[in-house]
């Protein structure tokens, strides 16, 4: 098959000495810019672009792809260690991740969440190299109607994560949507709460946020007398997943995958929706869904598959269509262009080798990611060991220059100070704080892809009832928030029909 | 059938629900001023209208939960820490654009090490230096980016 | 009261002291400029984030102001707001020539133009030393269209107003106004869609048939109208996109009207002239310098080098047409 053959000669050029430090490098960068919060994979990829401009076109682009999926792992350690996630979508890892951190497991989970990423990732690659053409047209085929419907899936699992207290989940959600709306709106183009600062009228930066709300109130959350005190180091036996762990991780890294691979391929997607919203389907759907919050391996395996899964399949529609499906991805594609290269159907007509060269490397980036971190679990864990002292100074150096290199601005400074005492307050009220990020991710996209279906169908909401995917997918939201109802009806039909 | 205790509603809970129910009326108030309804649809106002009425509606739920069944808040702030850390943080970004990233960083370090970590002259000196003026010089050398200098032209002529 | 006359005096003669230092300084200028001093670095600022167009642009061209100006030029990224953060903080620094800036139309046309946006600068706190490139606004129909020329997609406009979807890249952008242009000359309407993600978004909205026509910058266009996905019917410049060289420009299919977005480089007003002619020159090998102009060419980007005065006729111009169409842009109903 042509497909196989060419992909093996990809692989050969792709294991030359040099295209495998160029990926490794790639990956350890990739690594480090995700532990930074501040510089997100955007300002990864740009910055380290002139250093790739020197290189021959196919060791550039694969030392600047694998610093890009390298990103996607990167932000997990430092959430799951420090509880301040290094980029958005390891935002929601912080949750049980920082948990399994608090009770000695840390090293489990860090590596279960490089093999998720491995496994998210690859099955993504393979995916780009079985069908890649198809899966791009499929990509096309969510237009803004689609995109709101899944927004509204999305926004329902909001049910799900609700935990205890319904009520306080919905302030959480509200709280999140009200933040989200601060910048110009979608609609008439004019600033809406920025009170007069130029600073707010892109809105709230949503990294200082989550820096804020999570990392800071951390620390801010420190008593002296508190029992659950000190985060442990775990011991050698820890580092490790144990076989419980890993069966549990299983199904969750599935359907990660699943979620991570389909979500990417929308253009417009970001990484972030993909982690939450496996994060929601694993309180739906699995086994352990109550423990999900207090460190469940679950909350840790779905998200960061989801992650890396969408981060490798988000690559498609750029090699197939030469759309960039995300900012970073955009970069990315300046790149291609400033080598000569065009993305897009050409790329694999006029540049064949070069084209299957670079999606080998994909399978071997993903590998070497896998090296790369697994062994470094406990060289990362480690850092906890670091006392106290010396660990909240560093760590508040880490969030300040994260948060000033988001838009090289103090105010974003400011602002993760403002959202650590928002989120001290939160922690105090027994508030959660997943509905909050839920909504601020997904609120914008909602408000901007309900506004452009409204414009499309110019005023008639019938839009999104007249399109096969979005009637189901907003069906299934409907479903979604409606199943806690159905769950206490099931009983009772199965108790009137004597037959059964 | 046993009496509920009737403790009191925690006076930081009262103060948190009166809070958002201060916010979600403002957003209300000044939502309908942004516009509800455009021709085409929602207007700029209509999801804050939404969230603003949520979130009041939520609070005052909240505050009928919390009278019938008190729940015991979470113990208590270590006030101490909280004001230290914030008071240092926002100092410092005041001041990072000014006096520039390595002089301000390195204060407010030596402040975290030694002062409030009680930690030796020689490893909080040693500490303070590496993260400030060694991380101004990681980040600009090593990966291109640029940590504030400072404002102020004397300062900046020797390198800050 | 002698005591305050005193001071009064002392001022005086200090200030005039001062200027007299700062024109003696001047004086030598004219000559050998002092300008840039040795070892200061001038900073470019860049109104957007790194990786995009403009931030390319600037990093290409400043190893050559390097070079030509025998000091240090610092890129420096201050996005956000679609340019106005970066903005301000160009229009605030000192025009004393240390401090220039990338900037790009339509925003830093538009951002002034909306009171609601509160921008605090105008197109006077601007000094322009030089356009680099243009990319001129096109309009692309789905390849399996019926309209095959520019006049049948307009008549069918025409009739038959707001009938079809045309992708702007948001509310008041290069795009939007190039909408409200053509309303306003040739009184074709269409249902703009806004697409606030970018040009990208737009794009993919297009080849997923979510709307009908596709408003964009000949560089974004290119490779799909080689690809055959669709089909650029005009191109709104004086002279035919040399990438796109069978399309007809709107002015040839009879109507007058030319929009795209335009980058250069200013300064804050109020340069010193031999600062300011230092500069220009500079940029201008800069801009003119071939591997630059090859660079650009690639991204999609037609060098079109104009001087600073031209540039500033240039920009001035564009603001009146914006103005014209300001209000048409802005209503929100």
């Amino acid at each position: 098959m042509d497909t196989l053959n060419e992909l093996a000669n990809g692989f050969a050029s792709a294991l030359t000495w040099q295209n495998l430090i160029f990926a490794f490098l790639g990956c350890l960068l990739g690594t480090i810019i995700g532990v930074l919060p501040g510089i997100g994979p955007v300002a990864g990829v740009a910055l380290l672009i002139p250093l790739t401009m020197n290189l021959d076109a196919t060791g550039a682009i694969i030392m600047l792809c694998a610093i890009f999926y390298g990103t996607a792992y990167g932000g997990t350690i430092t959430s799951v260690l420090l509880n301040t996630p290094g980029e958005a979508a390891s935002a929601i890892t912080t949750i049980d991740g920082y948990a399994m951190t608090k009770i000695g497991k840390a090293g489990a989970a860090l590596t279960i969440a490089a093999v998720g990423s491995f496994v998210g990732g690859t099955i993504a690659t393979l995916g780009l190299v079985a069908a890649a053409k198809p899966l791009g047209e499929l990509g096309l085929l969510v237009g803004p109607p689609e995109f709101f419907a899944l927004m509204v899936v999305g926004i329902s699992l909001l049910v799900a994560l609700a935990g205890k207290s319904m009520v306080k989940a919905l302030i959480s959600g509200a709280l999140g949507l009200l933040i989200s709306m601060v910048g110009i709106d979608p609609v008439a183009g004019a600033p809406r709460f920025t009170f007069g600062s130029d600073n707010l009228l892109d809105g709230v930066s949503f990294v200082a946020v989550i820096v804020g709300v999570f990392g800071l109130s951390e620390i801010l959350s420190y008593r002296k007398d508190s029992k659950a005190a000190a985060v442990h180091a775990p011991g050698m036996r820890s580092l490790l997943p144990t076989g419980n762990e890993w069966r549990r991780s299983a199904p969750s890294m599935a359907r990660g995958t699943g979620i991570g691979f389909g979500l990417g391929l929308i253009p417009g997607m970001t990484g972030s929706v993909s982690s939450l919203l496996a994060y929601g389907a694993e309180k739906k759907f699995s086994k352990h869904r109550d423990q999900l919050g207090k460190g469940a391996i679950e909350g840790v395996a779905g998200p960061e598959t989801a992650n890396n899964a969408h981060a490798n399949a988000a690559l498609i529609p750029l090699f197939t269509l030469g759309i960039p499906a995300s900012p970073t991805i955009a970069v990315l594609m300046g790149a291609f262009l400033q080598q000569g290269l065009t993305p897009g159907p050409t790329l694999f007509t006029e540049h064949s080798e070069i084209a299957w060269a670079i999606i080998a490397s994909l399978f071997i980036g993903n590998v070497l990611l896998l090296l790369l971190n697994v062994p470094l679990v406990g060289l990362w864990t480690s850092i906890l060991r670091v006392p106290a002292s010396i660990l909240t100074a560093l760590i508040l150096l880490f969030m300040v220059i994260g948060a000033y290199t988001i838009n090289f601005n103090v105010f974003d400074v400011f602002v993760m100070i403002g959202f650590g005492l928002l989120g001290l307050a939160l922690r105090h009220l027994d508030i959660p704080l997943a509905p909050m990020v839920l909504t601020l991710v997904l609120g914008p996209l909602m408000e901007r892809s309900l506004r452009e279906s409204l414009e499309i169908s110019q005023g008639d909401f019938g839009i999104f009832l007249n399109r096969p995917i979005s009637v189901v997918l907003i069906g299934i939201g409907v479903l979604i928030v409606l199943s806690p109802l159905l769950k206490l009806r099931k009983p009772k039909a199965l108790n009137e029909d004597p037959e059964t | 059938m046993t009496k509920p205790q009737r403790t009191r509603v925690a006076p930081t809970v009262l103060a948190g629900i009166g809070a958002f129910v201060v916010v979600g009326v403002y957003v209300l108030v000044s939502s309908i001023g942004l516009g509800l309804w455009t021709s085409l649809g929602p207007g700029p106002g209509m999801f804050p209208f939404a969230m603003g009425g949520l979130l009041v509606a939520m609070s005052a739920l909240w505050l009928v939960q919390e009278l019938r069944e008190p729940s015991g808040t979470a113990s208590g702030v270590d006030r101490g820490l909280v004001l230290s850390v914030v008071i240092s943080l926002a100092l410092l970004a005041a001041v990072m654009d000014l006096i520039g990233f390595q002089l301000s960083m390195f204060i407010f370090l030596m402040y975290h090490l030694k002062i409030r970590g009680g930690r030796r002259w020689v490893s909080s000196l040693i500490i303070a230096v590496a993260g400030s003026f060694g991380a101004f010089y990681a980040f600009n050398y090593g990966l291109n980016v640029t940590l504030p200098t400072a404002g102020i032209s004397v300062l900046n002529s020797i390198g800050l | 009261m002698p005591r305050t006359r005193i001071v009064a005096a002392f001022a005086a003669a200090a200030l005039i002291g001062l200027t007299g230092c700062g024109a003696n300084a001047g004086a030598a200028n004219n000559t050998g400029v002092d300008f840039p001093k040795k070892g200061k670095s001038i900073e470019l600022i860049v109104a957007f984030s790194s990786g995009g167009a403009v931030d390319t642009a600037a990093r290409l061209v400043q190893p050559i102001l390097e070079k030509e100006l025998g000091t240090n030029v610092e890129v420096i990224n201050k996005p956000g707001a679609g340019g106005q953060i970066g903005y301000t903080q160009l229009t605030s620094a000192k025009p004393d020539g240390y401090t220039i800036g990338a900037t790009g139309s339509p925003s830093v046309v538009v951002s002034p133009l909306d009171p609601a946006r509160g921008a605090k600068y105008t197109r006077a706190s601007f000094q322009p030393l030089g356009r680099q490139v243009i990319d001129p606004t096109v309009i692309a129909v789905q390849p399996d269209s019926p309209f095959k020329t520019l006049k049948d997609l307009l008549d069918a406009a025409k009739a038959n107003p707001k009938s079809m979807t045309a992708s702007t890249t948001g509310l008041q952008t290069g795009e939007h106004f190039a909408l409200a242009q053509l309303q306003e000359t040739t009184g074709a309407e269409f249902a703009p869609v806004h697409f606030s993600e970018g040009a990208s978004q737009a794009t993919t909205a297009f080849l997923g048939k979510h709307v009908d026509i596709l408003v964009a910058n000949v560089s974004d266009v290119t490779d799909l109208s080689k690809q055959g996905k669709a089909r650029v019917l005009g191109v709104m410049t004086a002279e035919r996109a040399p990438s796109l060289p069978d399309v007809p420009t709107f002015k040839e299919s009879g109507y007058e009207l030319e929009a795209g977005t335009v980058r250069g480089y200013s300064a804050p007003a109020g340069l010193p002239e031999a600062v300011a002619t230092k500069l220009e020159a500079a940029i201008q090998k800069a801009i003119e310098d071939p591997t630059v102009v090859k660079k650009m060419a690639d991204l999609g980007l037609q060098t079109s080098y104009l001087s600073g005065k031209d540039y500033g006729e240039f920009w001035a111009s564009q603001e009146e047409d914006f103005k014209k169409v300001l209000p048409l842009v802005q209503k929100t109903d």
